[in-house]
Parts: C-alpha cells; structure tokens; sequence
C-alpha cells in the first residue's frame, strides 16, 4: 500500500463523512413540528415562538444553520437536548460506548461461529453438512432481528427459569458476570444473521480458492493436507472476507437498533428511537450522524486492513 | 424465455424458491376472500387462544382470528415490499446506467457520491426517511426504495460497465450503430439478468426491513394485520401466547427465504452461457 | 554386456478413466499405455478437450470427485500408484514426481513470498530446517538462472514477470531430485521470447539431472524439438507413439497426418505473390494512441503524466488485395492500432482510405465502416449471447444495404454458405456453438457488407490448431472470391509468415520493422528483436 492510497481513501472518508451529515442535517429539517413549538407547547404566543426560534436559530437561512451545526459538531458540541435539556454529546458517546461493546461481542462471536462453519460447508460441498449449512444460511438472513429476538425472548427469558435477564444492562466494570449476563440475548439476536451471511461468503470463497491451481500446485508438491488448507487455502478465503465484515457492520448497526429497543439496551439505537419519538431534534441528528460515521470508519479501516494485507493489489 | 424457466426450475434453489412463492402468490391475490374470519372482528370470550378447531392458528388479545388477519396481511407485506425494490431497482438502474454512459469526472462523482451515501446503514437511513416524512406504510415503502437506490445503482452501473467492454459492443461501434441501437438492442438485454437477480434477493430484504419498520411502530399502522405490526402488537403477550408471534414471524422468513432462493436459482438460469 | 532391467522411471499401462456428468458417463482415458525412462522426454501432444491434461492429474493421482477410473495400472519407478493411500501419495508427490502447470500467474500463491513457496518443499521431504531450507531454495534459484536468488526469495509473485514466476515453479519442481516431472504447457502463457528462455533452461535442466521428463503440449513443433519420442492423443486415446525425428516425416495415424497438415510452416506459402504495387488503400500517417488520464492528485504533487502509449507515431500503407500482417508480443500496441483503425480508439495523427483522410473517430462515415470491418479474437465476446445467428447477420445487411430482390431470411441463409455453416444454424445462440464455428459467424458479419478490408485481430489465437488450419483456408478462399485485403495481426510467426505478403514486427508500441515475407526468407531480418523473435520459434522440421 502507497502513501498516496492512503491519502486518497483519507480524503474519501472525509467526503463521505460531509455528505453524511449534510443527508442527515437535509432529511432532519423535513421533520414535521417545529422545535420551538416543541419546546414551548402548542399554546405558546407567536411572541415566544418568536423569541424562542430566533435564540435557537430557526428563522437563519438552512445553509447558516448546517453551518453552525457542523462547526459545533466539530467542536465537539452536539446542541442540547430537547427532551431533557442536557447537552446532547456526553450522552450519545456514553450510548456509542455501550453499543460498541456489544457490536464488538456479535462480531467476535460471528466470526469464532461462522469462519469454522463456511470452512466445513466448503470441504464438504454437496455432502450432507453443506447443506445443513446452507440451510441454516437461508433461514439465517431471512429471519428480522425482531422476530429472532421474540423468539430468543421465549426460548430463553421465561420469567418462570430465570435462564437470562429479558432486558437491562450492568456495566461490565461494576459487575462482570452480571453484565455478561445481560450481554448474552442480544449479542445471540444479532449474530443470527451475520453469522448466516458469513458463513455462505466463507463458504464461496473458500471453495473458489480451494479449486484455484495455486492449491492443486501445494497439494502436487505434496505438502500435507492441514498445510495447505491453512497456509495456502485458508489465508486466501479470509481475505475478501474482511471486505464482507466490514459491509455487514452496517447491518450490525441496524440490527443494534431494534435489538436495543427490544432488550431495553442502553445503546446508541435506543437513544435514537426514543429521540425520534419525542421528536428531539438535535439528538436524532447527533445519534444518526455518530452511527453513519462510526459505519463510515470501519469501512475505511477495512480498506487499509485490506490494502495492507493483500500483497497482490498495487494501490497507486 | 421457457429454456431459462425450465432451468430455474431444474435447480434445487429454483424449484423450492418458485413453490414457496407460488403458495404464498395464494393469500396474496385471494388472502380477502379465504379468510374464515374478519381480521378485525373481536371475539371476546376466545382471546389469546393457541391453534384449535375454530381458529385454527389461535387468536390474539382481542381474540381476533390469527390465520385470518395473515391472509389479509399478506398483500400489504409482499406487494409493498415488491413496490419498494421496484422503486428503488428502478431509480438505481437510471442513475447507474446514466453515469456509466457518462463515464470521466461525472461518473466519478457521481459514484463516490452513492458510496457516501451508503455509509448510512439501511435500517437507520429508511428510519429517518419515514421520521421526516411521517409513519405510514406508503412512506416506509418510499423510504426502503430510497434506501435501496445507491445499491442498486452500483449494481446497475457494474453490470454496464462490464457488458460495454464486450466485443459485440465494440463490433457495434465499429458498424457504425446508433447510440440508441446499442443501449437498447445490444446492451440492455444482457444488463437485465443480473439486475433482475439482485432485485430478487433485495425484495427479502425489503420484506424484513418493512417489517422491521411497522414493528417499531414507523410502517403500517393498527389495525393493519401487516405481520411486523402484528409481531409488535403480541410483544406484551409473548409468554401468553407466543403463537401471536410464532406465526407472522415464520410468514415473514418464508418470504424472505422464498425470495432468496429464488434469486440465487434466477442467477444460474438467466446465464445464457451455461 | 546387458544391464540389469532397470523398470522406467514412470510407465502408465492400459489406463481408463471416466468423468460422471449430469448428462451420463464421458470417456476421458482410454487404454492409455506409455513409458518414459531415466533421462528421457516424452513429449505428449493433443488439442484441447484430448484428455492430456488429464492424464496428468491421473498420473499424480489428483482427480475430482467426479473421476471414475476404468483400470490399468501407472507405476512409479516400478511402485504402483494407484494402490497408494492419501499419506503415502503426500510423501511421494513434490519427492519423486512433480509438476510444472501452465500458467505461474495462477499456480503460485499470490500472498506467500516465492521463497516460502520454494523452502516448504524442502522442509516437508527433506526434513531440513527452516534455515538450511531458505538456504538450499536460494541456491535452487541461483541454478534456474535468477539473477538475484536472494532478493527474488522475499518477493511476492505480483512482484516478478511471468518467465521469473516460471522459473521459480521450475525450481520447485527440480528442488527434491524427483524421478520424474509433468510439464503442462509450462510456455505456453508467456511470450514468444520468454518461452523461449524457459525452453533452454528445461533443456539445460533435463540434460544436467536426467530427470524423466512428461512434456505436455498443444504445440507438434516445438514438441518435436525438444522431446526424444512423441505420443500423439486423441478424445483420450493415444493414437500414434513415434520417435520425435519421424513424426513430421513419417506419421502413421490419419489423424497425426491431419494435425501436421494444420500446423503453420514458413516454407509452404499459401498465397499468391503479392499484386503488383499500387496507389495504397489504407495509409497510417504517424498514428499515436494514448491510453489513461491524468489524476488530480498527481497533478497536485507534480508527477509526471500517467499516460501510456500504446501506439507510437505508427506510419505504414498497406496495398489493396494483399495481406499485411502485424505481429508482436502482447502489449506491443497491435490490437490497440487495429481498434483505432475499427474507430474504437481515439487517436493522434491520422490515416486515409482509399485516398480519405481521416484525423478523428467522429469523421469515420458509414462509406468507411461499410468498406472496413473488424473480426476480433474471443468469439465468445464478440456475438451477443441474447441474438441468435440470424439477428446477428441481419444486422449489417440492414444496416448497409438497400433492400434487395432476396429476402434478409435468404441472405443470412447465403452468408452462412459463405463460411461453410448449414442454414438451420440461423435459429441458433452463440453459446449452442464450438468455438471454430462462432468465429466463423464473426466472419461471415464482417463480410455481410463486402468490405474492401477486414482487420482480423488474432482471430485464431484462441483456437485449436486444427480449426485455426480450417479459418485461414476460409479466409484465403474468401479472399480469392472478393478479393479482400486483410490486415492480419498475430503473434504467431509461422501463420504469418505462411500467408502474409508484408509483415511489420511492433515491440512496445513502436513499428521496428516493415519486410516483405519473401524478403525475410531469402535474406534474414534487420532488427535485431525480429531476429530475436524469429529465433524464439520453433519451426516444424522434416
């Protein structure tokens, strides 16, 4: 990987994240309701309306108010939240903070569930365990988050076993068993699905690389079988699967959303549904602009991940 | 035409993918007239009742039929998850086409634009669409078909680029063909498969989403029997009743797996080369 | 005083071997016998879909799940293989026998330095450690003629050219002392002159460990060189075994004879002296095609253009009724002028038609793409897979000719006469085809409109050879009925010299040299790459 790749995919991300937020900023000014009326009740006088929209902005051209929007994002400053009055920032990063941990957990059990999965499908293709596999697969990306996370809800959150909390969240700092605890039916809800996409990306992969004349050649070399399924298979198969990761990461997010919401999960997702309820104005933009971004970066970071490890690509 | 429809159906995915989607055609052309019950009829003394002779898949917390309100819910969920990727298939192929054909600096920004673009996950883009616009289900179908457009846009423009480099379009050129000939005649129909394809397997995807959406309460709205909304609805009943949520919940995968199987069967049957 | 029966080093005797497919068995192998002992080539010969390759992976005992074989029996050394478990198979393949493949690009490990490649072999059958391993394959480098074992040791194979990659396998191959080596086509990815090079150097190699040596290729002359008996293989059966000095001379089978007729030889010309010298029909006046564009970012930081030249200030006349042909290696710019010749180039300079001068693709009329046609070399791209034949020939004639008394149903039914194809092929797609038999409906579009000249880029480069011998006679015949010129461009040198009036040789984007073909003959080149060139092939001999 060259400098000048890298230099050019930072300037993309750099785009990206403008257009990012000039989406969110545009598709949030459509919201029906004015946030001063919001604020004030629909039995304000015009006066304080008045007086209210001027302090917040309101009445300035849209490109002014993106303006002071986007240098106060930039700051560091997400505005203050409508609903309850406190500074919108502290308390999106806490949620991010949150999120990440559990994206972190259903992408690390994705992977331990998935690459041994697609591996085993591609060995045994049209044996009796590639099709389970792809069973499995098929009715993995075809089932919604929510309809998983009702189902995991009665399998395992009876009231009467007491097998796992149905909702909550325990830092894992002040209790770790506790907040593992908590961790398990969403992190298990979210999987499913990525887990199903995975497995058939690996299983693909792998069977293209295990059919290429690089791997007949270390078989014909006589190098044992682990060898060259490791070293010379394996390696090569995970490789665009970073690539596949890292696009289902948005997925992820958009499961963390419903999955939040259903499991009471004090996440950014939550944070967004209930901002959108109420209506808060500068925390639905700030909540929307993070996730993007966060989306945004593991794509970029993907990138370099790849450009760094597959020796052939010459970026220029 | 018959020769790739009979291929499709010679193939495993195809065959399961066509009969799954051939039943399900049922309730969506007829769903209205094969319900036993009104889906909206209350039946007081059977509420939240499992399946059984009168109602065969149960009842819900109004005593509602369940089998009833599926049927009648099935149209809104398969026609408007339908509408949504054709909107979104048809907005993507124009603009993916279109900066293809363009090419030099458009193309370029055109394309990191849409890459820009997709950097918002789908779930929270289709959500803040419908915020802006107000939850209803024509909106979330407005939504997912915005959604989808750079997707499918991409697609769109790959599948020009790649059919452009051909030699028969460059034998096209060299005859000295129309621009119009060679979009329409020689281009198009070899762009279609692949386009049609992907649209398959994204209308599962529309099916979930869309559901997803009535489920946190931003599609269809009560009393529709649209099935995310019903699985919203039974969440307080889980425990009660879990076949309130059991039986949507399985319509909504058999959809979305028919739709998959059937494109992963379309790929291979459309491929005239094989 | 006799020897003691030493057994051959590998002998394959009354082999079969049958592939399941969804529509029924399919004979591969049949009654396959052949030996090869210490120090000796074999060389095995067919046209693809033979079964030589085949034969190969049998022999390696590397076959899919679909194999099925027949019988017969292939002894290593005396060891029969057939009766080896998976194990015992691993510790002798990469030790006693070895392979060579095709193509380095994709028989290496893209992501695994070449050394490793190389040392991993060493460790596994050896048992050398991982120093003494690097080490040795350093030194197994130095003996392919690398110029720099150790620096080539930590490169990647995207980093090397082909020949480089080439020899690596090579190395591979040679690194244990096996008893025997498979040569699969090991030339016939790389250039005319690196194929060269890696042919000395498997001589070189073959003569100083006297390995026995399987050569595998499609190519009757350049296995007759260098292999001491050839075997002749046809839909899976060996159909004529002779030393190599009598194959071209002496062919028993009818179907060895056949394959001899069709291979190019330089000294049977299949054309007429060339026409008498007249005003030019297409002029080439210092064309230059540029290809790339400039990035923002480059500009930023001062670089220098991205451009790249695939045409240089090209200036050449080719004469009405005669065939000009064009060669070089790949990327040496031949197709790229033919595509600005078609229009589908941009280019600088200009050329002229007929006496019409033409600085731009916009100007080329429809009077210009009526009288000039292109045939390309992948039939399989260029028919629309979507038409059936007759759409595909209906087209021209629509598009350059007033209706005539014939219906277009009759006139698609007289172009396929034309190129030898029975009328009912009207109603077919490409894909139900054979690859000689779309190349044939190729040309019959290109002569839909009668053109004066018809640009054939590398039209049969992607055919057996039996089929290429079949196009040229279609087209010389074409000739003869139209009296068509044709621009002819190929990197094989003894087609073109077999029919070609004029040659110009292009290296790098650049015209080096303009000869008449019978000039060639009697007096030899100029330029020393078109001796390099000419030197690289094997001519047929006997």
């Amino acid at each position: 990987m060259s400098l000048s790749y890298f230099i050019r995919r930072c300037g993309y991300i750099v785009f990206t994240l403008l257009v990012v937020s000039l989406l969110v900023f545009g598709i949030t000014q459509l919201l029906p309701g004015n946030a001063a009326v919001m604020l004030l009740g629909e039995n304000a006088t015009p006066e304080a309306l008045a007086a209210v929209s001027s302090r917040l902005g309101l009445d300035q051209p849209a490109w002014l108010q993106y303006w002071h929007w986007l240098s106060g994002v930039l700051a560091g400053d997400f505005g203050t939240s409508l609903r309850t009055g406190l500074p919108v920032g502290p308390m999106i990063f806490g949620a991010l903070g949150r999120s990440l941990l559990l994206a972190a957990a259903a992408l690390l059990l994705m992977l331990a569930v998935a690459v041994p999965l697609g591996v085993v499908a591609a060995l045994k293709r049209g044996r009796l365990a590639d099709l389970l596999v792809s069973l499995v697969s098929y009715v993995g990306v075809s089932v919604p988050e929510f309809v998983t996370a009702t189902i995991v809800l009665i399998l395992l959150a009876d009231p009467a076993l007491r097998l796992f909390p149905a909702s909550g969240y325990v830092p894992l700092g002040e209790d770790f068993w506790a907040g593992l605890h908590h961790l398990v039916l969403p992190v298990l809800t979210i999987s499913v699905i990525l887990v199903a996409h995975v497995s058939r990306m690996v299983r693909s992969e792998m069977v293209d690389v295990l059919h290429s004349d690089y791997v007949r050649a270390a078989r014909l070399k006589g190098l044992r079988r682990r060898t060259v399924l490791i070293r010379h298979a394996l390696r090569n198969a995970l490789l665009p699967t970073i690539t596949v990761v890292a696009l289902d990461v948005g997925y992820l997010l958009g499961g963390i959303i419903v999955v939040e919401e259903i499991f009471a999960f004090p996440g950014i997702g939550r944070q967004l549904i209930v901002a959108i309820q109420a209506r808060d104005l500068p925390a639905i933009q700030a909540g929307a602009l993070v996730m993007a971004a966060t989306y945004g970066l593991a794509n970029f970071a993907a990138d370099i991940a790849y450009a760094w490890l597959d020796k052939r690509i010459q970026y220029d | 035409m018959t020769e790739a429809l009979a291929r499709l159906l010679r193939s495993p995915q195809g065959a399961l993918g066509s009969a799954l989607l051939l039943a399900l055609a049922v309730p969506v052309v007829a769903g209205p007239w094969l319900a036993p019950y009104d889906p909206e009829q209350f039946h007081f003394t059977a509420r939240l009742l499992g399946p059984g002779p009168d109602f065969w898949l149960g009842t819900d917390q109004f005593g509602r039929d369940l089998l009833s309100r599926l049927l009648v819910g099935a149209r809104s969920t398969v026609l408007m998850a339908v509408a949504a990727t054709a909107l979104g298939t048809g907005l993507g192929a124009v603009i993916g086409n279109v900066s293809a054909f363009a090419g030099g600096r458009l193309d370029e920004i055109v394309m990191r634009l849409l890459d820009a673009v997709m950097a918002i996950p789908g779930l929270l883009f289709a959500l803040l669409i419908v915020t802006a616009l107000g939850a209803s289900e024509l909106n979330a179908l407005i939504a997912i078909g915005i959604t989808f457009t750079p997707g499918m846009a991409r697609i769109a423009r790959s599948v020009a680029l790649t059919v452009r480099k051909q030699d028969y379009v460059s034998a096209a050129i060299a005859r000295g063909e129309t621009q119009g000939y060679i979009v329409l005649r020689e281009m198009l129909p070899n762009c279609v498969a692949p386009i049609i394809v992907e649209a398959t397997i994204r209308v599962a995807f529309a099916v979930m989403l869309l559901a997803t959406l009535s489920f946190l309460g931003l599609g269809a709205q009560p009393p529709s029997s649209e099935w995310g909304l019903m699985v919203a609805e039974a969440r307080q009943f889980i425990f009660r009743n879990p076949w309130m949520i059991v039986w949507p919940g399985i319509a909504i995968a058999v959809v979305a797996v028919g739709f998959n199987l059937l494109g992963d069967g379309l790929r291979d049957a459309l491929n005239p080369r094989t | 005083m006799p020897l003691p029966a030493q057994p051959p080093a590998l002998q394959v005797s009354g082999y079969g071997l049958d592939y399941e497919t969804p529509s029924g068995r399919f004979a591969a192998l049949r009654d396959i016998d052949l030996s090869i002992a210490r120090s000796e080539v074999l060389g095995l010969v067919g046209e693809s879909g033979s079964g030589k390759t085949s034969l190969a992976f049998a022999i390696l005992r590397d076959l899919g799940a679909n194999a099925r074989e027949t019988g017969g029996s292939i002894r290593l050394a005396g060891e029969e293989l057939t009766a080896k478990s998976t194990r015992e198979l691993e510790a002798i393949r990469g030790r006693r026998i070895a392979m060579v493949f095709q193509d380095p690009g994709t028989s290496l490990n893209p992501t695994l330095p070449l050394g490793e490649q190389l040392a991993e072999v060493l460790r596994r059958h050896q048992g050398l450690s991982r120093r003494q391993a690097w080490r040795e394959a350093e030194a197994a480098l130095a003996r392919v003629a690398l110029k720099t074992p150790a620096e080539m040791m930590r490169r990647y194979p995207h980093e090397v050219s082909g020949g480089e990659k080439q020899r690596v396998a090579i190395a591979t191959a040679f690194a244990c002392q096996p008893d025997c080596i498979l040569f699969d086509e090991p030339t016939t990815a790389l250039d005319i002159i690196t194929a060269r090079q890696i042919l000395e150097l498997f001589e070189r190699l073959q003569e100083e460990t006297g390995v026995a040596s399987l050569y595998i290729s499609h190519d009757l002359a350049l296995v007759s060189r260098i292999a001491d008996r050839v075997a002749v293989i046809h839909r899976g059966r060996i159909v004529e075994e002779e030393p190599a000095a009598q194959v071209f001379s002496a062919p028993r089978e009818d179907y060895t004879r056949q394959l001899i007729a069709s291979v190019p030889r330089p000294d049977r010309r299949l054309v007429a002296p060339a026409p008498a010298a007249a005003a030019p029909l297409l002029e080439v006046e210092a064309l230059t095609v540029r290809y790339g564009r400039d990035r923002l970012l480059d500009r930023l930081r001062g670089r220098a253009s991205r451009q790249v030249e695939g045409n240089r200030a090209i200036s050449l006349a080719v004469r009405p009724g005669e065939i000009f042909g064009i060669v070089g290696e790949s990327g040496s710019g031949k197709s790229t002028l033919a595509r600005a010749l078609a229009g589908l180039n941009p280019f600088e300079g200009s050329f002229s038609f007929e006496g019409r001068r033409f600085a731009r693709p916009a100007e080329l009329d429809r009077a210009y793409r009526r009288a000039v046609q292109i045939v390309f070399q992948h039939p399989d791209s260029s028919l629309n897979p979507r038409q059936q034949i007759r759409e595909i020939l209906a087209r021209p004639l629509r598009l350059y000719d007033a209706p005539g008394a014939a219906s277009l149903a009759e006139r698609v039914e007289a172009l396929l006469a034309e190129v030898q194809l029975p009328a009912d092929f009207a109603r077919k797609y490409p894909h139900q085809l054979s690859g000689g038999e779309k190349q044939r409906v190729a040309i019959a579009r290109a002569f839909a409109s009668r053109p004066q000249l018809v640009i054939c880029d590398e039209i049969t480069s992607a055919l057996d050879v039996s089929i290429q011998a079949q196009i040229v006679q279609l087209l010389l015949s074409l000739r003869e009925r139209f009296g068509t010129t044709y621009l002819f461009i190929t990197h094989d040198l003894n087609l073109i010299r077999q029919i070609a009036h004029r040659i110009a040789v292009m290296y790098r984007g650049d015209l080096v040299e303009l000869v008449e073909v019978e000039a060639l003959a009697a007096a030899g080149p100029r330029h020393a790459y078109t001796r390099a060139l000419l030197e690289a092939v094997p001519t047929p001999v006997g």
